[in-house]
């Protein structure tokens, strides 16, 4: 019966694949070769150096700040942004008691909170340095205001904060949308479920821990993959709003503006490519960990 | 004991959403203040709005005209990656063939590398294609981008989708081509709503790609037109033309979402919740 | 025959894919440089502070020369960004404006092939006047700033003065006069606290600005000496008295509490609003910080700019002198479909009638002789052609920031952390000297001796 299949798989896949192939596969191919030379990106000949310049990445200031940094922001953005997320969530629809559904005012908490999904980078980069700017910011301005006057400082210029001030806005733009994610799959938890754990004598907590979490578990984990991606970049908000940029002190350097950097301002174009051939090996392994820990789900479902 | 715990809920929501619409009411304030209002005070109101920011920044920074290379450049690229990426990932998930799994992995790595390393041969390529600076160019290069992500997501939707239909489906008779676009396409429509958002605000956010494959101002994608407003604002002072810039480039998203909200959120959430 | 040697040696260099498509037109009188007639002519131009209006004045005067030839002009934000890929692939513009924090690196495109020898547009008769060459219209030194193991490869149009920047009217309502010495600075800083003003802002998110005076107290304690020292990385550079003398003055700044609080997480422009809204009394900048802030200088605020002081009574530089250089960098590239225009457009640019527009309209100096001239200058330009001119041979200006970018990079880092008060004077040589020593030691840059 099913004759014809690989006629309609070539015919099917040739197209993607060719235009991944020309477009995305070939560019990286010729990038990688591009890392074991010294191409200065502008002559028309590029000498073989073999893998020193990776050997030099390990001796490299600014690589090595912007590991550790990128390194700062896989580990809370992702988990910041869920537990959050995950938080409001629940107030959002275990709140207000059982018979509603959510607190009063739930659905334009909903749409509010979506806002900052709406923002592209540039535009939250601008945003936030004048959030964050001395004296007459809107930050300072608000801990001012709110009797807390006494943590006022120049965010972006200590690199105690700046940071972390990085971190904070990923986080603040990627919350809503998560929360819009999570919510839904919490409703899609049957009302007499809950009612049922109530009457045994369930707490909001255990309610929570005990049915609503292990319902969204699926959503969690691609939310962990998609914020993972996105704390390896950062590149765009930090050239647009810290010091330097990547400063003071190299605290917010980032992979990608240390990379920016050698290509655009050195002309290291080969080294650059190392630098990205790292980070690729570097987000290989990162994705073979969260493919494993989607691979109990797959089991399931098959 | 109830109440309190509820009356500190409202609070913690409250400031939540207090702290995500400040920014954008402060920058839309802002935007009718003048230089001079914007440096006296962030919280002071403007005297008289200043509408002429608007208009500089709509005229001068060319913002209609990014948005409309905007919308025909994003529109092309998702109508044309949803269909390819929809096919590619139905394939690899309902098909077994020698292959498939090296080509959902090597998609999927796709998905994770630094778009940047790849510009300057990514360059010659299109250059070569002589489709440098071209609508069909960034569409073509924008819907390969994000083929990985498209393909990532979709996969393990088909996957999840029961065979009962396809299966009665090929008894009747339907060729493959056909289950895929009578059958299985149509049950897979919150999962492309879902990930057709995703593209949609991905690609409404590309800066590093259209920034070397479209050099000409004419052309110009919104971020690319914010870029250049930003930047020029870091040469000459115009803080007020920038928030107006700003808010102007924001303000069509916004009200989008917000007369589609309903459908938007829950085309989001319909396939990631399955 | 010149023409044809230029176009020889663009094709020998470059390597471009075809170099037959770079027409030559006939050499004459009103022609001088053999523009083919009808040739396209595409100018690329960084967008930035001095505005877009000079550049295509000349354009207007290229084409009243040419009426057949076809000028696109553009302006760009970031000129590497863009170009970069055009260069690599042998389809550069006709003229570039390489200038602005994207672009590209002049030594290595020079190192590359990818630039004309401008010796023939110096050579040639000025717009102005047929009997006088483009080479001696220009300032002292330009030819030299574009000159590379000796090639002439690109032209700066613009010549900046750094100094330190006050409001004329409020030191005179305050009775407070520019000080000549640090000491009076200090002094001076003092006075300005106890009228409730801060005395020093700066553009915190740049370290580079405040790099300006240290590095110009540093060259006034040392001399040119202790300048080519710094260029030439040579050991112990950074650890020469002049230089530790000159961190510390300007460490004094942070330790006396003479700066205005938060300066470290101010932008250029922010930094510059709160100077000009009379909230700190000194800023250090370069001479284009007038048109800059036109748009929010208040009236009657008059700007001036003052040479650094002396750092002490037994500087090898006296008092007025002032670190100048000229930027905004022509190019013509040597893969140019069309390099004979690009030249031309370069004649028609360092032309007087251009050169004065530029003064006027992007209030700033140019390079060519005499442009100012009978021109009313504005309040802040004024002051920077008054300080050019008491500096007279006393110009001075360092080379290592565009000759090896990365030790340009950690001395900002350095001073960042400086001014914000996380390191003294003495770490922070330190740290700069290793990594001048780091590139000194490093094969793979290309080094360059003054």
């Amino acid at each position: 019966m099913r004759h014809g299949k690989y006629r309609f798989l070539i015919g099917a896949l040739a197209p993607p694949l060719l235009l991944y192939g020309v477009f995305v596969v070939s560019p990286y191919a010729q990038a990688f070769s591009l890392a074991l030379t010294d191409w200065d990106g502008l002559s028309a000949e590029a000498g073989f150096v073999g893998l020193s310049n990776f050997a030099d990445l390990w001796g490299d200031k600014l690589f090595l700040a912007a590991l550790r940094n990128n390194g700062f922001m896989i580990l809370v953005v992702p988990t910041a942004t869920i537990a959050l997320a995950l938080f409001f969530s629940a107030c959002l629809t275990l709140g207000g008691g059982t018979r509603r559904r959510g607190v009063r005012g739930s659905g334009l908490y909903r749409i509010v909170y979506f806002f900052p999904q709406l923002l592209s980078v540039a535009i939250l980069g601008v945003l936030f340095q004048f959030v964050y700017t001395p004296g007459n910011g809107l930050l300072n301005g608000l801990l001012g205001a709110v009797g807390l006057g006494g943590l006022e400082r120049a965010w972006l210029a200590d690199p105690a904060s700046a940071l972390p001030a990085v971190t904070a806005v990923m986080i603040w733009s990627a919350v809503g949308f998560y929360v819009v994610l999570f919510t839904a799959a919490m409703e899609s938890v049957p009302v007499d479920v809950v009612e049922a754990a109530v009457l045994d004598g369930a707490g909001r907590f255990t309610v929570f821990r005990r049915i609503t979490l292990p319902l969204v578990w699926d959503s969690v984990q691609v939310a962990y993959v998609y914020l993972g991606i996105l704390a390896l970049d950062g590149f765009a908000l930090v050239q647009i709003m810290t010091v330097g940029p990547g400063g003071p002190d190299n605290a917010t350097e980032v992979i990608g503006l240390t990379l920016y950097r050698s290509a655009f301002t050195y002309g290291e174009f080969g080294y650059a490519s190392a630098m990205g051939v790292t980070l690729f090996f570097i987000t290989l392994t990162l994705t073979a960990l969260a493919l494993r820990a989607t691979k109990r789900e797959r089991v399931e479902l098959a | 004991m109830k109440r309190i715990s509820g009356g500190v809920l409202h609070l913690v929501l409250i400031v939540w959403a207090a702290l995500v619409t400040l920014p954008l009411l402060w920058a839309v304030v802002s935007s009718l203040k003048t230089d001079a209002e914007i440096f006296a005070s962030p919280w002071s109101l403007p005297d008289a709005p200043q509408w002429g920011n608007w208009a500089r920044a709509w005229q001068e920074a060319a913002i209609g005209r990014y948005l409309l290379n905007t919308l025909i450049v994003v529109g092309g690229a998702l109508v044309l990656v949803m269909l390819l990426g929809a096919l590619t990932a139905y394939c690899l998930a309902r098909y077994d063939f020698p292959g498939n799994r090296l080509v959902y992995y090597l998609l999927v790595a796709g998905m994770l590398f630094p778009v940047f390393l790849a510009l300057v041969p990514l360059f010659f390529v299109v250059d070569q294609l002589g489709m440098l600076g071209t609508y069909h160019g960034l569409i073509l290069v924008y819907a390969a981008y994000a083929l990985p992500f498209t393909v990532f997501f979709l996969h393990a939707f088909f996957r999840s989708l029961p065979s009962a239909t396809a299966e009665a489906a090929f008894i009747d008779g339907c060729s493959h081509a056909g289950v895929f676009f009578r059958v299985m396409l149509p049950m897979a429509r919150p999962g492309m709503v879902s990930v057709g958002i995703f593209n949609f605000l991905g690609l409404w956010n590309q800066y590093l790609l259209p920034l070397v494959l479209n050099p000409d101002p004419d052309r110009y994608v919104l971020a690319q037109g914010l870029a250049a407003l930003a930047v020029s604002q870091g040469y000459r002072s115009d803080f007020s033309g920038l928030f107006a810039g700003l808010v102007i480039a924001i303000l069509p998203v916004l009200l989008a979402y917000l007369l589609f909200q309903r459908q938007i959120r829950s085309g989001l959430t319909a396939g990631a919740v399955r | 025959m010149a023409g044809a040697a230029a176009v020889l040696s663009g094709c020998v260099t470059a390597g471009g894919d075809d170099p037959a498509e770079q027409a030559t037109g006939a050499v004459t009188e009103d022609n001088p440089l053999g523009v083919p007639e009808g040739a396209d002519l595409e100018v690329v131009m960084f967008d930035g502070g001095y505005g877009q209006e000079y550049t295509q004045h000349a354009v207007t005067l290229y084409e009243e020369r040419h009426p057949d030839a076809t000028v696109t002009h553009e302006g760009l934000q970031k000129v590497g960004e863009v170009l970069q890929p055009r260069f690599v692939s042998g389809e550069p513009p006709d003229v570039v404006d390489n200038t602005g924090a994207g672009r590209l690196d002049i030594a290595a495109l020079a190192e590359a092939g990818q630039l004309t020898d401008l010796a023939e547009l110096l050579d040639a008769p000025s717009l102005d006047d047929p009997a006088v060459k483009v080479r001696d219209l220009l300032l002292p030194g330009v030819v030299a700033d574009g000159t590379l193991d000796g090639t002439p490869y690109f032209l700066n149009y613009s010549y900046v003065a750094w100094g330190i920047w006050y409001s004329r009217s409020l030191f005179e309502s305050k009775g407070w006069t520019v000080p000549e010495t640090w000491d009076d600075m200090l002094a001076l800083c003092g006075e300005i606290k106890d009228a409730g003003i801060a005395p020093w802002t700066w553009q915190g998110k740049f370290p580079e600005y405040m790099m300006d005076p240290l590095q110009s107290l540093a060259a006034k304690a040392g001399g040119l000496d202790l300048v080519y020292a710094v260029d030439n990385l040579e050991a112990d550079a950074w650890r020469q008295d002049g230089m530790l003398a000159a961190a510390d003055a300007i460490h004094r700044l942070v330790t006396g509490g003479h700066i205005l609080e938060g300066s470290e997480g101010l932008s250029h422009t922010e930094a510059q609003n709160a100077w000009c809204n009379g909230e700190a009394a000194f800023l250090p900048c370069g001479s284009w910080i007038e048109g800059e802030q036109q748009g929010v200088t208040p009236e009657g605020f008059d700007m001036a700019m003052a040479a650094v002081p002396a750092l002490s009574g037994a500087d090898a530089l006296p008092y007025g002198a002032v670190q100048g250089s000229s930027s905004e960098s022509f190019l013509v590239p040597a893969q140019a479909a069309n390099p004979r225009g690009g030249l031309e457009y370069l004649r028609c640019l360092f032309s007087g009638e251009v050169a004065r527009g530029f003064a006027e309209s992007a209030k700033a100096m140019p390079v060519v002789k005499g442009a100012t001239e009978g021109l009313e200058l504005s309040s802040g330009l004024a002051s920077v052609a008054a300080a050019l001119e008491a500096a007279g041979d006393g110009v001075f200006g360092y080379k290592y920031r565009t000759w090896y970018p990365e030790l340009a990079v950690e001395v900002d880092t350095a001073t960042g952390e400086l001014l914000a008060g996380r390191t003294d004077p003495e770490q922070w040589s330190d740290r700069i000297q290793a990594a001048a020593d780091a590139v000194a030691a490093d094969d793979s840059v290309a080094k360059y001796e003054r």
